[in-house]
């Protein structure tokens, strides 16, 4: 199998054209388009942890919303506490998230398959009740997350929209390149050892336990940049912004995506802003009731969740490139 | 004293009621080895039926078992319509070994969602066919009433049965046969495909049992975001594991210990403590005692 090799010296200049790019592009933008825009960014880092996790390394979490959630509040606290500069609250949340990672990590590294899924799933649903056991956790109401005004040098009366859009994108470019370089270093070479047959990988002198727990805690950090991102979008963190259906949605849009392909991963976050879209469009055109407008959007992300599964499994970009092989194999001959 | 004798009833109560969730989950992993992560879906939609049926004829027993013969049907059609294509379908790629999980949490939404469309997302209310007060001794009034007794029975029962057909009938023998050789049964005239559909259905009627019982003995009300369907999600599959998945005593000692040890951090420290000292007990026990409490298989990497 050919594959086109990227230097990460063309890779880098790359991501720094796709950001130029969506800085042209989104200059058009309105004020709604640019915050969606912010959680398109927000999922692509999110589904791009999982896709780590689940693609790279073999592990399934059906929990990852608790650490986008750790993320959230401990750059929250952080800022509210301690009044630190945005970008330190940042890279806190990243590293509380990231401990938190490697602590579930221990213990998910001797799991497999269901019992991790199911632990995690735990995870998700034990971990925000917590909030109410802490006063500075603000219980439900949960914490303000003031990131401050835009930096002065974007001029007067800058939307801050557009700016959480900026330093979303921003975080975006950064996490998914360092995410890309990552995999395919001599860690993303191990995960896919482990992954693919872990007795093999396990004779050539790879620490699997090791290898398993450091995917986990990188996976937890990056959903936990998600999870700042997705606390400055809101102005708040708290329970109710990180819900067991976020951590499902994650899952959702990284098997849309498909979990071994880090390229696909916009379509994914593309598809989980889209729909409740689409889900209210669809519900307006049939005159729908309020029970049709809650309820749609989680059957459309379901049944094409459940479409994905039958017939693309490995998602649609590893699709297409199995069909292009079969073809070219076929020409050959 | 009494507050320790509250507990413990409360305990074993709430744990009956997991013991069959788990269950549930037991008969489908031991049938197709799928952890399904839509059975709690599966029996709140039985419960939705059971609910119907007791609207009509007033009696929570005809909607007991309205109840379970739906969940059996639902369970049956998913097995035979969904999961059986599926499993000969994605079986290759990095998908494999997650397909099966992903597929059921899309079940799970679905099923949730259609729910909410058909009957709305407010709580539907299934009156309890005995009294909640509870028994008195001496002085003091128990928080054990007729309706948790009641409810102690009917898990007894619905246990006693399933021994029974697990044991001494042939279905249970197939059922057991294709569990643990399938290829071999298959080739002693077993029809094991037939046989899986089977397990799914007895699942899906324990679990809408499962549902039906928690639906009266919680806070009265079912819903497809309340916390008494979360009960049922987490505690189910933490129940199933506590216990090693494979075994049916498993699956009832782990829920036992799981209500008991939930029922004593819910007195003893805080309600909102619940679900996370039930994930630590999983972590705990999964590190400790991977094959779980009852099972005698090693480890769980597979």
């Amino acid at each position: 199998m050919h594959k086109l090799k990227i230097g990460p010296a063309n890779s880098f200049f790359g991501f720094i054209a796709a950001g130029l790019i969506i800085f042209i592009v989104s200059s058009k933008f309105d004020d709604l388009l640019v915050y969606q825009g912010a959680s398109v960014m927000m999922f692509v880092i999110a589904i791009s942890s999982i896709i780590l996790l689940t693609g790279y390394s073999g592990q399934i979490s059906l929990g990852h919303g608790a650490f986008l959630g750790v993320g959230g509040y401990a750059a929250a606290l952080a800022r509210n506490n301690l009044n630190l500069p945005i970008i330190v609250c940042v890279i806190i949340g990243v590293l509380a998230a990231a401990i938190a990672g490697a602590l579930i990590g221990l213990s998910a590294a001797r799991l497999s398959g269901p019992y991790l899924a199911g632990s995690t799933l735990a995870l998700a649903v034990g971990l925000p009740s917590i909030v109410n056991q802490f006063d500075s956790l603000g219980g439900e109401q949960g914490l303000f997350f003031d990131v401050g005004a835009p930096p002065a040098f974007l001029g007067e009366g800058f939307s801050p929209y557009r700016w959480f859009f900026y330093a979303a994108t921003m975080a975006m470019l950064i996490s998914v390149w360092g995410i890309r370089n990552l995999l395919n270093s001599r860690y993303g070479r191990t995960w896919r050892a482990v992954r693919g047959n872990d007795v093999a990988a396990q004779l050539s002198g790879i620490n699997i336990a090791r290898s398993r727990i450091l995917a986990f805690t990188v996976s937890a950090g990056i959903a936990g940049l998600a999870g700042v991102i997705l606390a400055m979008t809101l102005g708040t963190v708290s329970p109710g912004a990180y819900p067991l259906v976020l951590s499902f949605s994650l899952a959702t849009g990284a098997v849309l995506s498909g979990v071994n392909t880090l390229g696909g991963v916009i379509i994914g976050a593309v598809t989980l802003v889209a729909i409740p879209e689409i889900a209210d469009s669809i519900s307006h055109r049939f005159g729908g009731s309020e029970v049709m407008t809650t309820n749609l959007p989680g059957i459309l992300v379901s049944t094409l969740l459940i479409l994905t599964v039958l017939f693309v499994p490995n998602g649609p970009v590893e699709q297409m490139r199995l069909t292009r092989n079969k073809k070219r194999a076929h020409a050959q001959r | 004293m009494i507050n320790l004798l509250n507990t413990f009833l409360n305990g074993i109560t709430s744990g009956a009621i997991y013991s069959l969730m788990a269950i549930s989950m037991v008969l489908v992993w031991r049938s197709t080895r799928v952890v399904n992560f839509a059975q709690a879906g599966m029996a709140l939609l039985s419960c939705y039926f059971g609910y119907e049926a007791v609207q009509r004829t007033g009696s929570f027993w005809i909607g007991l078992v309205v109840a379970m013969i739906a969940g059996a049907l639902v369970a049956a059609v998913i097995e035979f319509g969904f999961m059986r294509i599926l499993l000969k379908h994605s079986s290759q790629g990095p998908i494999a070994s997650v397909a099966p999980i992903i597929a059921t949490l899309g079940l799970l939404g679905l099923i949730k969602g259609v729910i909410g469309l058909v009957w709305g997302n407010a709580d539907v209310v299934i009156e309890p066919p005995f009294s909640v007060v509870g028994f008195k001794i001496g002085e003091n009034t128990l928080t054990f009433s007729p309706l948790k007794l009641l409810t102690l029975v009917t898990v007894t029962v619905l246990l006693l049965i399933m021994t029974w057909l697990f044991q001494r009938t042939n279905l249970g023998l197939a059922l057991r046969a294709s569990a643990h050789e399938p290829e071999i049964s298959r080739l002693a005239g077993v029809k094991v495909d037939l046989v899986r559909t089977l397990g799914w259905a007895l699942a899906g009627a324990a679990g809408a049992a499962a549902g039906m019982l928690q639906a009266i003995t919680g806070s009265g009300g079912m819903n497809p975001d309340s916390i008494e369907f979360r009960l049922l999600l987490v505690f189910g599959f933490i129940a199933a594991v506590i216990g090693g998945l494979d075994s049916m005593i498993g699956a009832l000692v782990g829920g036992m210990i799981l209500g008991l040890v939930l029922a004593f951090t819910l007195t003893y420290a805080s309600g909102s403590l619940v679900f996370i000292t039930a994930f630590v007990l999983l972590l705990v026990l999964l590190i400790v005692r991977p094959q779980g409490v009852i099972g005698q298989k090693a480890g769980r990497r597979a």
